[in-house]
């Protein structure tokens, strides 16, 4: 038997930071348009970074094809949000006297949507997406994923989370068991229970949590605010402590086909030293960089003669100033987000993952073109597509 | 090879120097990772230049032969300025690659300069055309929702929303205007009620709303804030701004004001406001998405289309002011005069700023009382205040 593959990881922070700025630059100046270019290269890049066995996974979508799915997915969309939401308000207004109801439903009855939509935008993913030469896909189940999202989502709620590891467990092997590399079908091994101790930190703090939320509401005691700031921080801690097991037990069970078997070893300190130090370093630059944004611009005003605290200067050059600044630090916060936790976690998670038997992958067949309407218009349209 | 000789361009134009002979690129051989897009095992080929031709040879099996003009590099590629490893594609769109490390730098490097990056790649066939068909569809079906599907749904919703109802949505907007007015984080502005100028202006809704009638009773607030403006709410609220009130140099000017708030409540033009709001921001927020700055875009947005609304709401509204001030024995043209001061003291919004603005140019508006001041000249019209009462609403907040 051949020795197992690894993946190795390519990309480098300087040379994503000069990208991401390029792009961002060419997205705000034309308005938001470019946005579909920018996903695009992005992922063209991220992909290419990724290399199980040294050869790089390549992304192959199209901007384009990104554009016209998004077009489509707003003429469905436009009509049902906007009537939806001026139904729902009347009929809340006049049957609750209040628009809560309507706020509630307008979010219920765009539940399955968002759930269809991030479906179809993983199956557009992984159409587009090769390993020497081959392609994924994702068989089209996206309603049905919906129904068995919600029903999942039902299940847990009911068990107050107790059986969020059932939905975690289910939701992964719907997605995988339809899965495809080449000619090979993937599939989900395992049992879901084996997924409930990695949670058990998690869900107890998320209980002793609601329980403090309840004793404060009951009592309006604020010792119960003061537990909120030590059982909030170790739900966030144990969170990220599920999703690394998580991801190891299910990617550890999973086949490409019959022979081959994948492993992965992420590990739970390195994701969340990144989770921490990276949003420090994050929050850190941002605050140096928007200080000397906010300097150089009070300088110029001052230089041009308007007194200390700016509130005679004009409109027509306050508000352009104002607007640079405002998309100078959401911009920046994007882009060093990017560099320094988005980038650094995938890098870890790829490393992480192997394959064993790389040479049973020789029984496998290229998979026919994925044609597609929307290519993930859906997901772009309600922002659930992943940042990515 | 000879099978080819007949197709080479001019060899001067060769990429990788003139010679037709066969010939490793370098002194060394290369060998180098080829898929062939049918299978995921590499094979190890041997790469050589023969005319304009790429030649890649497997240790078993039929050899490759690439037209170096149909080679593309794939773009994007992560790993580094001087590190940049080479993934050549066809033209063709077939997933056949070749992978060039970038520690073959010769070939790397001339590879990199002769090769243009893969542009386009040919997926849906004749998907400008398509794109072209859509972006007209999909703009057109926007502007068909925003601009006639939501506001006839609004307006014919609105004449069955029961009044309970309406006075619901109007209660919970008076919360978040006052909320969102307020400077300081967590607070809201102060409602004005002392008790002389509570009753003058009592006096002085009486004396219009005689010669009305509304769906609501009418509650009229004065709000501590310095903004020189009026609104009406769902529901019969109407408010007007401290502001507005020092502002004014008569009563009658107040009143004037005030019928115009009358109308729109009158007509139900916050009632209709409100619904096509629920509706636009939806829509809005699909269409600008959550690129840096989609917020701004949207909240531009909404004042545009909410602008295009309300001109015409406007002119309805100051129509039916002029009615019920000179039905009240009070002088039409109060209301132009008040808007001579304004724009005296602040100028007419004119340009890029009228069209963000949801009301009618001011000297249109001033003409408009002028004329129906005209109209009114030989009725008599008396103060709608006592000197005393004036001064109590202009202490209305203290």
């Amino acid at each position: 038997m051949a020795r197992p593959l690894r993946t190795e990881f390519v990309g480098d922070r300087a040379g994503l930071f000069r990208f991401g700025m390029k792009l961002s630059a060419l997205t705000v100046l034309t308005l938001g348009l470019y946005r579909f270019w920018m996903k695009t290269r992005l992922r063209r890049w991220y992909w290419s970074a990724i290399r199980p066995g040294g050869h790089p996974m390549e992304y192959v979508g199209d901007p384009l094809e990104k554009l016209l799915g998004f077009l489509i997915a707003v003429v469905f969309l436009a009509f049902y949000i906007g009537i939806f939401n001026l139904i729902l308000m009347f009929l809340s207004f006049s049957f609750w006297e209040g628009n809560f109801v309507g706020y509630a439903a307008s979010f219920i009855v765009i539940i399955p949507v968002l759930f269809f939509a991030k479906y179809r935008a993983r199956r557009y993913l992984l159409a587009r997406t090769r390993w020497r030469g081959i392609r994924f896909g994702l068989e089209p189940a996206a309603w049905r994923y919906s129904m068995v999202a919600m029903v999942l989502w039902a299940i847990t709620l009911l068990s107050a989370g107790a059986l969020w590891p059932l939905m975690t467990f289910h939701l992964e092997k719907f997605r995988t068991n339809r899965t495809w590399f080449g000619s090979a079908k993937l599939s989900q091994g395992g049992r879901w229970y084996k997924l409930i101790v990695p949670a058990t930190p998690a869900l107890m703090s998320l209980w002793i949590s609601l329980g403090l939320v309840a004793g404060f509401g009951a009592t309006e005691d604020p010792a119960f605010i003061g537990g909120l700031f030590l059982s909030l921080p170790a739900l966030g801690v144990f969170w990220v402590y599920y999703r690394v097991a998580a991801f190891r037990y299910l990617q550890s069970n999973k086949m490409i086909g019959d022979d081959v078997a994948m492993t992965a070893t992420p590990r739970f300190w390195r994701i969340f030293g990144i989770y921490v130090w990276g949003n420090v370093a994050v929050g850190f630059i941002l605050g140096i960089v928007a200080s000397v944004v906010f300097f150089v611009l009070v300088v110029i005003l001052l230089i041009l003669g308007f007194s200390e605290d700016l509130s005679d200067a004009p409109v027509y050059l306050a508000f352009p100033l104002g607007l640079l600044g405002y998309f100078a630090v959401f911009v920046f916060w994007d882009i060093l987000t990017q560099v320094f936790v988005r980038m650094p976690l995938l890098a870890h998670y790829a490393e992480s993952i192997g394959i064993t038997d790389p040479m049973a992958l020789s029984a496998l067949s290229q998979r026919d073109r994925d044609a597609f309407l929307d290519a993930g218009g859906f997901a772009e349209a309600l922002d659930v597509g992943a940042a990515i | 090879m000879s099978d080819f000789e007949n197709d080479l361009p001019d060899p001067r134009q060769s990429k990788f120097g003139a010679s037709k002979d066969s010939k490793p690129l370098a002194e060394e051989q290369i060998f180098l990772d080829y898929f062939d897009g049918n299978s995921a095992i590499p094979r190890r080929v041997e790469l050589r230049i023969e005319g304009a031709f790429l030649s890649l040879t497997p240790a078993e099996g039929p050899q490759v032969r690439w037209h170096l003009a149909d080679l593309r590099r794939v773009p994007d590629q992560a790993g580094g300025k001087d590190a940049s490893d080479i993934v050549l594609a066809l033209t063709d769109g077939s997933a056949q690659r070749l992978y060039i490390p970038a520690d073959h730098e010769n070939l790397a490097n001339a590879l990199s300069m002769k090769t243009p990056v893969q542009s386009a790649q040919p997926t849906v066939p004749g998907i400008r055309y398509k794109l072209l068909g859509l972006s007209t569809a999909a703009i057109a079906s926007v502007a068909f929702i925003l601009f006639v599907l939501v506001p006839v749904l609004a307006d014919q919703l609105a004449e069955f929303l029961p009044a309970e109802g309406e006075q619901a949505l109007g209660d919970v907007t008076f919360e978040q205007i006052r909320t969102a007015l307020n400077q300081d984080a967590g607070g809201s502005v102060q409602i004005c009620e002392r008790a002389a100028g509570q009753a003058a202006l009592e006096n002085m809704t009486a004396r219009l709303s005689k010669h009305a009638s509304f769906p609501f009773p009418l509650k009229v607030h004065v709000l501590q804030h310095e903004m020189i403006n009026a609104f009406a709410l769902p529901g019969g609220h109407i408010i007007l701004f401290e502001g507005l009130i020092k502002s004014a140099d008569t009563a009658e000017e107040v009143a004037a004001v005030l019928a115009h708030e009358m109308g729109h409540v009158a007509s139900r033009d916050a009632t209709r406001g409100a619904l096509r709001s629920a509706g636009l921001i939806g829509v809005l927020g699909l269409v600008f998405g959550d690129f840096a700055g989609g917020t701004l875009a949207l909240f531009l947005a909404n004042q545009l289309i909410e602008a295009q609304y309300s001109q015409s709401v406007e002119v309805k509204a100051d129509n039916y002011a002029a009615r019920l001030l000179a039905d009240a024995g009070l002088p039409p043209e109060a209301l132009g005069v008040f808007f001579r001061r304004l724009r005296d003291e602040f100028g007419d919004e004119e340009g890029l700023v009228a069209h963000f603005s949801s009301h009618p140019a001011l000297r249109d508006r001033m003409q408009a009382a002028a004329e129906a001041g005209r109209r009114n000249e030989n009725n008599p019209t008396s103060s709608v205040l006592t000197v005393a009462e004036w001064a109590d609403l202009r202490r209305i907040c203290g």
